[in-house]
């Protein structure tokens, strides 16, 4: 298959169960709710590492947010409940109490809930105060104000979790690695647009992808060698004499169709550039479809079928 | 469905005792049920009101006076609209739900008040909020003496400052966003509350004879 005179391998990207949740963050102007949620979603590109992977779905309009101000909104992963109830409580301590303005509200609904200011509220040393008030839908819904020094923290007592997919992923490869990295940075920018999904590494790109295992027995992952281009000719290499350069663009979403939407979208727009720009082959990163039970078809998806996904029994 | 409508006939000239009338109580009871319903000695319902309606998660009271004492007493749930004044302990030990009163109250307005939401749109009389733990009562008109007595917990939002008292203390001027959430949950209701928009208040905390946990916020101009 070829888009745009782009090779598009017969693979796929193999993704994981995982659980999320989405945040708004509010602040006095757009300026200071990027401050808090630029330091929440920080160090949250793999949940291998940090336990969580975050980032900033969009910006919302002060019309679209419960106190009426700019912000932003914040999708939030990890691989179970536990670690994300943990994180999310350690990262609003951190991060949106300390920011100047900012508040944080619940941004997704569902039965599961999970603290978002139900135990920061102690900060407040007992001058905390509670107001249970109807949201638009008419549901009460708890909120907690917090004596801070630059007046009150406002935040919402709990927020929604829900089961959410990670890992999903496409692999550019290229002639050269500004070329590639083109290519991703115009893949982003198309993704960014869409709603339910992160691409959390830094610019939304990593070169770093991984295979499992490695020589050292201590290291239960190491550098994916077969699409490393300075060891082609030394490893059984997945690269053809003219790649030079391959990045990879990880999505975690809510479900699998938004993965499979952002998939596509992302590779039309890398492969927009086109063999002349150096972007030559599009794969995906999997492990042979043994591990994650989300299979996202490269084919499937760039023919238009969004939601084929392939259960493991 | 229609609001349960309790029409006061205007017939009687004693203090009426409205305990029972609460959207809690009357739920799934007939017109003729409530009708029957005892209220101050030897009066009924169907003595005093018209009623007419069938929601009893929502009551409308329409041509009332300040004979009317307790309504809302004690309501968890639903919503009641005084279309006219309403006497002492409106809203008392409010647990929930939503009551508006179009007109002014008297004495003991949200008395032991736990939760809910209570909105005065005229005036109270003295002792209002006295010994409220939780919740919030909202007052358009002015207020009397000895407000917020023994109040525990819970917000006043005024828009006229109140007499001055030595166990409330002055926390200054604020501008607080927590304000925006509180104005948008007055925007399905019909009640003047509904154009409230400024955030910029002088805060109050007391009563310090007690917990002293409860705040004052009087809107400012």
């Amino acid at each position: 298959m070829k888009l745009n005179g782009v090779s598009i391998d017969d693979t796929f990207a193999e993704a994981f169960n995982m659980r999320g949740t989405r945040v708004f963050i509010t602040a006095q102007n757009l300026k200071w709710a990027y401050h808090a949620a630029n330091a929440m979603t920080g160090f949250s590109t793999s949940v291998i590492g940090c336990g969580v992977e975050a980032g900033i779905e969009r910006e919302l309009l002060a019309s679209e947010t419960p106190d009426g101000r700019p912000g932003v909104s914040i999708l939030m992963f990890a691989m179970g409940s536990s670690v994300l109830m943990k994180q999310l409580e350690t990262r609003m301590g951190q991060c949106v109490l300390t920011c100047p303005t900012a508040a944080a509200f619940s941004g997704i609904d569902s039965e599961d809930q999970i603290s978002l200011g139900k135990n920061l509220r102690y900060f407040g040393d007992g001058n905390q105060i509670s107001k249970l008030l109807p949201n638009a839908k008419g549901e009460n819904k708890r909120y907690w104000r917090i004596p801070v020094m630059d007046g009150e923290f406002l935040t919402q007592e709990t927020t929604g979790m829900v089961r959410a997919i990670g890992g999903g992923n496409f692999l550019v490869l290229g002639q050269s690695q500004p070329q590639v990295l083109a290519a991703c940075e115009a893949a982003i920018e198309a993704m960014k647009k869409l709603p339910n999904v992160i691409m959390p590494f830094p610019g939304g790109v990593v070169r770093s992808g991984s295979k499992v295992g490695s020589k050292y027995p201590k290291m239960f992952a190491s550098t994916n060698d077969a699409f490393c281009p300075t060891l082609k000719g030394a490893v059984k290499s997945e690269l053809s004499d003219d790649i030079e350069s391959v990045m990879e663009i990880v999505i975690d979403g809510l479900t699998f169709e938004d993965i499979a939407l952002s998939i596509k979208v992302g590779i039309e727009a890398a492969c927009a550039l086109g063999p002349h720009n150096g972007i030559k082959r599009i794969s995906a990163g999997n492990y042979g479809g043994k591990l994650g039970p989300h299979l996202f078809k490269l084919h499937d998806i760039l023919n238009g079928n969004l939601s084929s996904e392939v259960e493991k029994a | 469905m229609s609001a349960l409508t309790f029409t006061f006939k205007d017939a009687v000239n004693r203090i009426i005792d409205c305990k029972k009338l609460t959207p809690d109580y009357l739920q799934g009871k007939t017109i003729d049920t409530i009708l029957s319903i005892a209220l101050s000695s030897q009066l009924t319902v169907a003595d005093v009101f018209d009623v007419q309606g069938n929601d009893a998660a929502t009551l409308v009271f329409k041509n009332t006076t300040s004979q009317m004492h307790y309504i809302g007493y004690r309501m968890k749930t639903g919503s009641i609209m005084i279309e006219g004044d309403a006497g002492n302990f409106t809203g008392a030990e409010m647990q929930g739900g939503t009551l508006i009163c179009k007109g002014s109250t008297s004495e003991r307005t949200g008395d032991n008040m736990r939760r809910g939401l209570l909105l005065i749109e005229g005036n109270t009389g003295d002792y209002c909020a006295s010994n409220m733990r939780a919740g919030t009562l909202g007052i358009l008109g002015s207020t009397s003496a000895y407000l917020g007595y023994g109040m525990k917990r819970g917000t006043l939002l005024l828009s006229q400052n109140p007499i001055e008292q030595a166990t409330w203390l002055d926390c200054g001027l604020h501008t607080l966003p927590f304000l925006n959430l509180l104005y948008q949950s007055f925007q399905r209701l019909d009640t003047q509350f509904a154009q409230l928009n400024n955030q910029r208040v002088r805060r109050w905390m007391g009563d310090v004879s007690g917990l002293g946990k409860a705040e004052i916020l009087v809107l400012q101009a």
